[in-house]
């Protein structure tokens, strides 16, 4: 089967040419959040904070796990506060929103306007922690394994679950 | 010859350790039947990494999944085995061991701070330490023979959501208790993303006890010895299409495991369904003598 690889930035282009059921791998810079701090980054991005913290979310990956000594591995992005963040976070400019489960045809719509897709990825966390480079928090230090994470990764595998207003599920 | 309550401590570690991150023999042989049993190419690509991980793990000694989840320990005392301490030394041995594996591991650390609604809202936020994590109430069976064993289970989080325990009016068909948690299976298999699940199943006379049973039914559920009716669980979920991670195919039950309990002469019976993950069940036992 063929894999797709893709590198942060990534451009609308890369996202045009991708289709529900691709195999991708993510290499670069990614984010990583989940229920506890991604409406917090939405507040940041509506009171024009995130350059306060270093963080471009134009052409960027959001991982949905936590970061702990235990390693990394998708939660559930239909749950609330992950799936409710997308329109924002997609507006503000990521590309990739990676984690695991259905999601709503609302957000398949929504994932649609921005040009944004859904990744999803198995739970194999012994495997994406040997392919994470390096961590640092990036914003909401206080939130321990749920703050907002930057991550420098080696080919992080997913396949295209929602894409140009078609989903998988 | 003595148990230690030293070794008691370390096979307590030692099983919570091998727990999470090795996939059991009869787990790894499932996995390859399903994997030349699939013909959706990206569902067989979700079951290949899914192992691929589980040999990254069992060689590193690293957790399978980053929810290391909550340990479930059992003590199977051999009628004849001498041990050198009370049986508050054994338990507490069996405790400290636990918190040892999870530092080991590590653990993921998520013991919540503060006590009763506190503790509820997490107002006080998580201690660092994984070992702070407290083991589920410690089971204590006799066994026949002189020898000495620790079970440990580590049960995660997204399969606690979808789970059910409830009551079901079973009209006197005991086939209404089978398609009754068939059909909360199906409702909630999409939705538990890191599939194929293993449906545990237990039956009993109060909530307790199916829930019980249910930890029964994997802690000894073997996936080369599947019943007819776990079989036929398995494949009704199968003909599901959801599929690994969701994406469709003919693998979203990897096998069932069922334990029935005690009846009470009445119209219902307690059913307890979870539906456990795809790194599931992780348990391990150390038998010392």
């Amino acid at each position: 089967m063929a894999v797709i690889q893709l590198t942060t930035p990534i451009s609308e282009e890369d996202i045009n040419q991708l289709q529900v059921g691709d195999t991708i791998e993510i290499s670069g810079i990614i984010y990583v959040g989940r229920d506890a701090v991604l409406p917090q980054i939405v507040e940041l991005i509506k009171e024009d904070r995130l350059v306060e913290h270093n963080i471009d979310l134009k052409g960027g990956v959001i991982f949905h796990s936590a970061v702990s000594i235990a390693g990394l591995g998708p939660t559930s992005s239909n749950k609330l506060e992950i799936e409710g963040t997308m329109p924002e976070l997609s507006e503000a400019g990521i590309k990739v929103h990676l984690g695991k489960g259905a999601l709503s045809s609302q957000t398949v719509e929504v994932l649609k306007k921005h040009n944004s897709i859904f990744v999803v990825t198995p739970p194999i966390s012994a495997y994406l922690t040997k392919k994470t480079i390096k961590r640092e928090v990036a914003a909401f230090e206080n939130e321990g394994m749920e703050a907002f994470w930057r991550l420098e990764v080696d080919r992080y595998p997913g396949v295209v679950a929602i894409a140009h207003g078609k989903t998988i599920f | 010859m003595f148990i230690s309550i030293v070794d008691i401590r370390g096979a307590a570690c030692e099983a919570l350790v091998k727990a999470s991150s090795t996939f059991s023999e009869d787990k790894v042989r499932a996995y390859l039947r399903a994997i030349t049993n699939e013909t959706d190419e990206k569902a067989r690509w979700v079951l290949e990494k899914t192992l691929e991980n589980s040999i990254i793990s069992e060689k590193d000694t690293t957790p399978l999944c980053d929810d290391t989840g909550i340990p479930h320990p059992f003590i199977e005392i051999g009628k004849d085995a001498a041990i050198e301490g009370s049986m508050y030394q054994v338990l507490e041995a069996v405790q400290l061991g636990i918190g040892d594996g999870l530092r080991n591991l590590p653990g993921r650390p998520m013991a919540v701070k503060g006590e009763g609604l506190e503790r509820l809202a997490q107002k006080h936020g998580l201690y660092e330490d994984p070992g702070m994590l407290l083991p589920a109430p410690t089971n204590v069976r006799i066994i026949d023979g002189d020898g000495l064993k620790i079970t440990v289970l580590m049960q995660g989080g997204g399969p606690e959501i979808r789970s059910k325990t409830y009551h079901v009016f079973h009209k006197h068909e005991e086939m209404s208790l089978i398609d009754t948690a068939v059909e909360w299976a199906l409702e909630m298999v999409a939705k538990l993303g890191c599939t194929p699940c293993v449906p545990a199943i237990g039956i009993g006379r109060t909530h307790y006890e199916a829930s019980a049973m249910m930890i029964e039914a994997l802690r000894h559920g073997n996936f080369d010895v599947q019943s007819e009716i776990e079989s036929y669980i398995t494949n009704r979920i199968n003909e599901s299409g959801v599929g690994p991670l969701g994406l469709g195919g003919r693998s979203t039950a990897l096998g069932t495991f069922v334990k029935i309990g005690e009846a009470r002469g009445s119209g219902i019976r307690v059913l307890c369904l979870r539906l456990s993950c795809s790194v599931e069940p992780r348990k391990a036992t150390v038998t010392l003598k």
